[in-house]
């Protein structure tokens, strides 16, 4: 508790925006929603100093309905977009919010270089293992034998994409995975994403109630995870590498330095200043 | 962040406003969602459960006499659950469920609502702050009672309610 009064202080509430969501009813991602405005309520932060940027899916509607700076970019897109905001305006607070399928098919190359650049941004991918907007085709984190779809009869009989592993060995020093149905738990992850200095990587188990009903299952799966996070990146690869999927919390924490290329003072650049660092 | 260990009556009004509060928000979430699916039977509903939501909180606010409630963080409440206990489950809403089931799911906040105050009793700092824990009990009380009586207007409807010959969203 701190000396703020009540009616000063930001609610969850005021970071959501008045439009309407249009996800299914029972999806993870209006839970994932309640934990970003829950965190940012948390850390009482203004709204006009935090920035939502997205790409492309269900998951990437996000920054409509939040009451924040936002940009609903291109598909597998919104690490370099949110990358390039950072890079320009510091003193913003940059979420990036994805799915798994824009932000590990398509966006999986910018996905490997943020971690590497370690650049100070929250990056949220929404996991639900199949490609929702598009009516339920396999994604890259997808069981092989997964045969719902009628594009990949028997399943598609591929190892699926371990994100987390992924994001540390190529560099990101905060690894986290929450699950949407425990909202305070994950906001309380998000939260700590944000206050981590350098690139943080928190993936968010979302059911998609409409293709992969079977996913309301998660609930009774997912756990915490039974051990403090490690900053030692080899051991938390052998856990990762060696946990069920559902282990829940902060599994990786870092302190290698974010990068932050050299910029004028000011809080304000003007584009012509980084048009000339990548003039030909 | 940390905890006081004992309760005292503005802390206690903080929470009971905090829950009332939180359980109107949620209500209007939901009624948003089938107002967007065209549920709107449940649209209709969940907009009055909001607005009752809306009216206790308000009648929490009066009890406070114009006193400043102390503000709590959002994770420095430490509700016993993943959620305020009178939100509802968010995740097993579904664009085809009926008010037997809106119903069910107010009951289950209702009663959480019951324990917890039951339990803030237990540490609360002094006798006026159980005295009112030991209110907001009755009042939860009452509240169960009434949508118990509401929910008998509404039997369970029978299994295959979810099914939907022509549904929104078709797997390819």
């Amino acid at each position: 508790m701190d000396a703020t009064p009540m009616s000063e202080a930001l609610t969850p509430r005021d970071y959501k925006s008045d439009i309407k969501p249009v996800w299914c009813p029972g999806c993870g991602d209006y839970s994932v929603l309640g934990s970003i405005t829950t965190a940012l309520a948390e850390l009482q932060l203004p709204p006009e100093d935090v920035a939502v940027v997205s790409g492309i899916g269900c998951s990437s509607r996000i920054p409509a309905y939040a009451n924040t700076y936002g940009f609903h970019g291109v598909h597998g897109r919104s690490l370099a977009l949110g990358t390039g905001l950072k890079v320009a305006r510091p003193e913003l607070t940059v979420i990036v919010a994805s799915g798994d399928g824009d932000g590990f098919s398509i966006g999986g190359n910018h996905f490997l270089h943020a971690c590497r650049r370690n650049i100070d941004l929250t990056y949220i991918v929404m996991d639900n293992r199949v490609y929702g907007m598009t009516k339920g085709q396999p994604s890259p984190t997808t069981e092989p034998d997964w045969a719902e779809s009628a594009l990949a009869p028997g399943g598609t009989g591929l190892r699926p994409f371990h994100p987390l592993v992924i994001a540390l060995a190529s560099g990101a020093s905060f690894v986290a995975r929450a699950f949407s149905g425990d909202l305070l738990g994950t906001a309380a992850l998000i939260a700590e994403a944000i206050q981590h200095e350098g690139f943080s990587f928190v993936e968010i188990l979302s059911p998609c109630v409409t293709f992969r009903p079977d996913e309301r299952e998660w609930r009774k799966q997912v756990h915490p995870s039974p051990v403090e996070p490690t900053d030692d990146p080899a051991r938390a690869a052998r856990r990762i590498m060696t946990d069920d999927g559902f282990n829940t919390g902060i599994l990786f924490s870092g302190e290698r330095s974010a990068y932050a290329p050299a910029r004028p003072e000011g809080p304000v650049v003007e584009p012509a200043y980084f048009e000339a660092e990548f003039a030909v | 962040m940390n905890e006081p260990k004992k309760i005292t009556v503005e802390q206690m009004l903080a929470r009971a406003f905090a829950i009332e509060r939180e359980a109107q928000a949620r209500y209007a979430d939901l009624a948003d969602q089938m107002l967007v699916h065209n549920n709107q039977e449940l649209a209709e509903l969940f907009g009055k459960l909001a607005e009752i939501e809306g009216k206790h909180a308000t009648k929490i606010k009066q009890r406070a006499a114009g006193a400043e409630l102390p503000y709590i963080s959002p994770l420095a409440y430490r509700w016993p659950g993943s959620e305020a206990p009178e939100n509802v489950d968010i995740s097993v809403a579904h664009y085809l469920m009926t008010p037997h089931h809106a119903l069910k799911m107010a009951l289950a906040g209702e009663q959480r609502a019951v324990d917890y105050f039951e339990d803030m009793a237990k540490v609360a700092a002094d006798g006026a702050a159980k005295a009112l824990a030991e209110e907001f009990v009755e009042e939860e009380r009452e509240h169960v009672a009434l949508v118990k009586a509401w929910l008998a207007k509404y039997p369970e409807p029978p299994a295959g309610w979810d099914e939907d010959d022509d549904p929104p969203m078709l797997q390819e």
